[in-house]
């Protein structure tokens, strides 16, 4: 068993001239749920689409549960869950097809069993025959979270997953997330803005300002650190100011 | 936009039979009254021509209308994945690239497929009804084959469409490029190597390249570029064209390396390429 499930070291990725991320080094344990912070721009997508495979580092590596981003690509793959930010499904089709669609990109050839346990644990059941057109931002973004996790991820990455919630979606979202975190211990990686979400979900937090990581600690420890910041978002623009790293 | 030119496509095919058999009736028409007034011995142009001859103008509405819907079916079906961020979802899994490119591509030309069995369909019914007899199994044969022909010409298109929805910064360039090599193909370089009028070049019969030195040469150069003329040349020899000569293979060998080339490129898209964001 590997302690660690993402570890990056040096991990580094440029668009051109402009380098995204330098020189990451960031260590999560299985079984938590760490959140990315940053501004716009902060390298935090950069991150997510390394550690999910989407693009090549440009130096360093990474690894998730051991295996290698790059030499193990499709093993990663197969280890992993992702929901990207602003994702559209094919809106013409059901949920039902939409999730067979991705459940068989997973690998797994009779899915809907599997599909309506996921659709049981989400508590949305009755809209497998609806048009995903039809449905809310909070419904497509459970349609997100169901079609991520149907192949039994052990690590879930979730890119702004509350982005565009009314209050009631990012209450629900976060519940599905603890849940997932504490009924299979599947460590989540996420990227957010919004704060008040970070303290009611993640247990450690990281803080990336163009491109570098300029803090990393468990979130008990972040708020202990800050006796004189009122609340994490202090904390954040505290960390986010200070010149040094 | 794909469902627009899909009913033009299917209206110019099953127009392409009727304007065949006016132009029938209006030759005739004329060449009874010469023959009656006693201005002519020579036989009827119509008399023994195929009854294949009505869907000759098929052959420029698959080049102009087929083509471009070809386009239109293979840039939405990669730049929708670009900008609804599909791709990722599909590329954060174990699949390959040319697995889901292929996998795409297949879908797009089974549907095609089915639009020329439609459009096989119809000229099929509408030849049968003007010649007032059911087509014999050797014309029916020969139209089957001109669709697969048709088929064949169209791949590229689809391809070029997909690669320029994977490459293009914007959506516009993704649209634009592919329509713009189209016209190159189409119309550009048979007249380099022809010196052929652009408006001859909407005739189904293929281009002859003209007897000029240079124009000789260019043709040689061009000629296999040259992607209609081919498909002009061997739509004519299937169709059983009389005006046409020559075999159609090194047509059918051009056509074929076309799509042999795109199916390369499409298939070789590397991950990071399939999932860059649109500047808009």
């Amino acid at each position: 068993m590997n302690d660690t499930a993402i570890k990056t070291t040096e991990l580094s990725h440029s668009y051109g001239p402009k380098a995204a991320l330098k020189g990451l080094n960031l260590s999560v344990g299985e079984g938590e749920i760490f959140g990315l912070l940053g501004h716009n721009g902060a390298g935090k997508t950069t991150a997510v689409s390394l550690l999910t495979t989407l693009i090549p580092p440009t130096e360093g590596t990474a690894t998730i549960l051991g295996l290698d981003i790059h030499a193990d690509a499709d093993e990663v793959r197969r280890t992993i869950g992702y929901l990207p930010e602003n994702v559209q499904f094919y809106g013409n089709l059901t949920l039902l097809e939409n999730l067979r669609f991705f459940a068989r990109l997973s690998g797994l050839d009779k899915p809907d069993a599997r599909i309506r346990e996921v659709l049981e644990f989400l508590d949305f059941t009755g809209h497998e025959s609806e048009r995903l057109s039809t449905f809310s931002k909070g419904m497509r973004q459970r349609v997100g979270i169901a079609q991520s996790i149907l192949h039994n991820p052990k690590v879930l990455f979730l890119d702004e997953p509350t982005s565009g919630l009314d209050p009631q979606g990012v209450r629900n979202l976060r519940e599905i997330i603890l849940n997932l975190n504490r009924h299979f211990g599947m460590t989540i990686f996420m990227n957010t803005h919004l704060l008040a979400e970070v303290t009611q979900t993640c247990t450690s937090i990281g803080v990336l300002r163009e491109g570098e990581l300029v803090y990393q600690d468990s979130l008990a420890a972040t708020l202990t650190a800050f006796p004189d910041e009122a609340s994490l978002e202090d904390i954040y623009l505290h960390i986010e100011a200070r010149p040094e790293r | 936009m794909p469902q627009v030119l899909l009913a033009v496509f299917v209206g110019m095919v099953t127009a392409s039979s009727v304007i065949g058999w006016l132009t029938n009736q209006v030759v005739t028409s004329v060449y009874d009254r010469t023959f009656a007034a006693g201005l002519t011995t020579q036989p009827n142009p119509f008399s023994a021509v195929s009854p294949l001859y009505y869907a000759k103008n098929t052959v420029i509405y698959i080049i102009l209308i087929g083509a471009l819907l070809a386009i239109v079916l293979g840039v939405q079906s990669t730049i929708r994945d670009r900008k609804a961020h599909t791709f990722d979802l599909v590329l954060s899994r174990p699949v390959r690239p040319a697995s889901y490119l292929g996998a795409k591509l297949a879908g797009l030309l089974c549907w095609v497929a089915g639009i020329l069995a439609l459009s096989a369909l119809i000229s099929w019914t509408s030849i049968s009804a003007i010649v007032g007899s059911v087509l014999s199994p050797g014309d029916t044969a020969r139209l089957l084959g001109f669709y697969a022909l048709a088929w064949l010409f169209l791949l590229p298109f689809i391809i070029l469409g997909m690669l320029t929805g994977v490459y293009s910064r914007r959506e516009t360039t993704a649209l634009l490029v592919p329509i713009v090599i189209w016209s190159v193909v189409t119309f550009v370089v048979p007249q380099l190597g022809t010196a052929a009028h652009p408006v001859s070049l909407l005739n189904p019969v293929p281009a002859i390249a003209s007897q000029g030195g240079v124009f000789q040469l260019a043709n040689l150069v061009l000629g296999p570029l040259s992607l209609t003329e081919h498909f002009k040349q061997a739509s004519a020899f299937v169709l059983g064209d009389t005006a046409t000569t020559g075999s159609p293979l090194l047509s059918l060998v051009v056509m074929v390396a076309f799509a042999g080339c795109m199916l390369v490129v499409l298939l070789t898209t590397q991950r990071d390429r399939m999932r860059s964001p649109l500047d808009e």
